[in-house]
């Protein structure tokens, strides 16, 4: 029976040796804060701010304001609690109004009442719209008695909108989210190929695998300990940048386009089964590198390969073949769970004292 | 006590060690003496279960090696010493020592207690949070050492515990053992040096694949060799040698200067016939001594004959 005591032992050295390992330490700190923080930041900044206006906040004192913005492409956040009529807002963030007889194009528009109106190219949210025609247009949160449009495609029974169709812009958003989010498999499945090498060529070049050998520990719970030592710092580090990141592209998001689409089911589901299982795979494919080599430079080379699958999943992520449903993550984190068994078993088979000490060296 | 009946280990078509039969009994100090592959370490590690055998079976304290769970009654009870010490080079001697008793379930008062005891006894309690790749050789075998008695293991495997020391490291490791053979242990021990083994060892086993001889390094130089006592008087008459070689309990007789060299089969009884011989015959009897043979001899003499 495996004795998780023991393995976590083994474990705890092992993350007290790579305190001393410049490489290891610099790689669980650069990686996730280049692939899981820098990077998103880098990608979606533009992204939010070609999604949605921004400009100045205006102090409405009257109509006169407004008419300015009428006749022109100008960008503007308004926001009072005034009643508007026969008034035309382009590229504008329009908050906290009650609009009647209004033509809405390329707008954001929160926390309206808006009747026998007409929105084009917009986003909608937490609004109430009555007797009005929508076209293009993301309604989120929203409600109303009655529409008319050719665009809308889903109307539930209690009238409360779901996404119609999204902007241009605005439709890039999730597969920003979805390219993101595979940073956050990669990361996991490639530290591992880092420490990993060093947890046991290290100790195998050390000539140190014997005298573990001959204490009362187990074979399993050898491999066990080996495989926690790469997998909680490789899980520990991916989550510290996943939770960073996601608060990142939060207050970003909310800071341009006024709300926060973190956290989403794909992102649990990604950092809660399709990371681990990724990081598993890495993991025991390395172990099963190891005990063919010597050198912990050849196992980190040779380790590149074995995020092979990590790495066709992005490809496919980022040409678009591949979209990051919940359905589709489930499906990958399936898929690497049954590579995990086998690679468990195969691992299993070759980690035992014998073949450890008469073939590993 | 450790007992082997027939053991064998093939890898392959080699036969690193065949039809292995001993007994150590508890106390003692035991040598396997062997040339490079001789089978001592695959014996050594068949013994401390790290390796299954072909053929044969061993026991320990009456646990069977090879039985998963007498296997890990085995270890528990084993401080094994490899060849390579097998250090964590960026941990200190102290961290090296509590994750191995930590392996084997010693308490945390009780590691803090075996680990300072150890390290006093080696002179590196003061050298404790040093990391190892500071230490010298010399200091990295008497950690090694260390580690492999930090959980008071009953029986002590060492695995050329001198080999690439000075002479001073060497005489206190091999005095350390010698102190851990009187607090009770029993101890295998594979070596190459053979005056070290002579000097500490109880019992011999020479090895070159199987069992060539096994016993106490004297009893097996004077069965290997015959017992040649070296007589020197102040003058040797020319017909000495013929009259001595009428004595029926005396043979191989030869002269070199005053000295004179014959073999007897009981030096205890045939020496002071031979003397009240020689005294009668009115010779002056000046020193008698028994040529010793090392452990050298035999085993170089054992391995030529095991060819």
């Amino acid at each position: 029976m495996l004795r998780w005591k023991r393995a976590w032992i083994i474990a705890k050295k092992d993350l007290a040796e790579f305190k001393k390992q410049k490489l290891v330490i610099g790689s669980i700190i650069a990686m996730p804060l280049v692939l899981g923080v820098a990077l998103p930041l880098i990608m979606f900044v533009p992204i939010a701010t070609m999604a949605g206006p921004i400009g100045t906040v205006w102090d409405i004192q009257g109509l006169i304001e407004i008419d300015k913005c009428t006749n022109k492409d100008c960008f503007a956040e308004i926001n009072t609690n005034q009643t508007f009529e026969n008034i035309y807002f382009n590229s504008t963030t329009v908050q906290n109004m009650y609009l009647k007889n209004a033509h809405l194009q390329d707008c954001v528009i929160m926390f309206c009442i808006i009747e026998n109106s007409t929105i084009n190219n917009s986003t909608v949210q937490n609004c109430s719209i009555y007797y009005s025609q929508i076209e293009n247009t993301i309604l989120q949160f929203s409600e109303g008695t009655e529409l008319y449009g050719k665009e809308i495609i889903a109307v539930n029974s209690s009238l409360t909108f779901t996404k119609v169709k999204e902007s241009e812009t605005a439709m890039l958003i999730p597969f920003i989210l979805n390219y993101i989010l595979v940073l956050f498999v990669i990361i996991p499945a490639t530290l591992p190929t880092i420490i990993a090498s060093y947890s046991i060529v290290g100790e195998k070049n050390n000539r140190s695998l014997e005298p573990i050998l001959a204490t009362p520990t187990t074979d399993g719970e050898i491999l066990a300990g080996k495989i926690l030592s790469s997998f909680v710092p490789s899980m520990g580090s991916t989550l510290i940048a996943f939770v960073s990141g996601a608060v990142l592209i939060d207050v970003v998001f909310f800071y341009l386009l006024g709300y926060m689409p973190l956290p989403t089911l794909n992102w649990i589901l990604v950092i809660t089964l399709l990371a681990p299982t990724a990081s598993l795979m890495s993991i025991l494919a390395l172990v099963l590198v190891s005990s063919k080599v010597t050198d912990v430079r050849a196992a980190q080379q040779i380790g590149g390969f074995v995020i092979m699958p990590v790495i066709i999943l992005m490809l496919g992520v980022i040409s678009g073949f591949i979209f990051l449903s919940p359905f589709t993550i489930i499906l990958f984190s399936v898929f690497y769970s049954i590579i995990d068994l086998g690679l468990f078993y195969f691992a299993k088979s070759i980690f035992n004292r014998e073949d450890i000490l008469t073939k590993w060296a | 006590m450790i007992v082997t009946e027939g053991l064998s280990k093939h890898f392959g078509t080699i036969k690193a060690i065949d039809d292995f039969t001993i007994e150590i009994p508890d106390g003692k100090i035991f040598g396997l003496l062997g040339p490079n592959g001789a089978g001592k370490t695959t014996t050594m590690r068949i013994l401390a279960c790290l390796i299954k055998p072909t053929n044969g079976r061993a026991f320990i304290d009456g646990y069977e090696i090879g039985k998963e769970n007498d296997n890990q009654s085995i270890r528990a009870m084993i401080g094994l010493l490899p060849e390579v010490p097998g250090l964590y080079e960026t941990l200190s001697a102290y961290k090296n020592l509590d994750y191995y008793a930590q392996l084997y379930d010693v308490t945390k008062s009780k590691r803090e207690e075996n680990i300072k005891n150890l390290l006093t006894n080696l002179d590196l309690w003061e050298r404790r949070n040093d990391p190892i790749g500071e230490f010298s050789k010399g200091m990295k075998q008497k950690i090694a050492i260390a580690r492999a008695l930090v959980h008071e293991p009953k029986y002590l495997f060492l695995d050329e515990p001198t080999a690439a020391l000075d002479p001073e490291a060497s005489k206190m490791i091999r005095n350390y053992i010698l102190d851990l053979k009187s607090q009770g242990r029993t101890i295998l021990i594979n070596t190459h040096n053979l005056s070290e083994a002579e000097r500490i060892c109880d019992t011999i086993a020479i090895v070159k694949n199987r069992l060539v001889k096994v016993g106490n390094p004297k009893e097996l130089a004077h069965k290997l060799f015959a017992r040649t006592i070296n007589i020197t008087l102040d003058f040797i008459p020319n017909s000495l040698i013929n009259d001595l070689s009428a004595l029926d309990y005396v043979s191989n007789i030869r002269v070199e200067g005053n000295k004179l060299f014959l073999n007897v089969k009981a030096p205890e009884e045939d020496n002071p016939k031979i003397i009240s011989w020689l005294i009668k015959k009115g010779l002056n009897v000046q020193y008698v001594s028994e040529e010793e043979y090392s452990l050298e001899d035999v085993y170089l003499k054992l391995i030529e004959e095991a060819k």
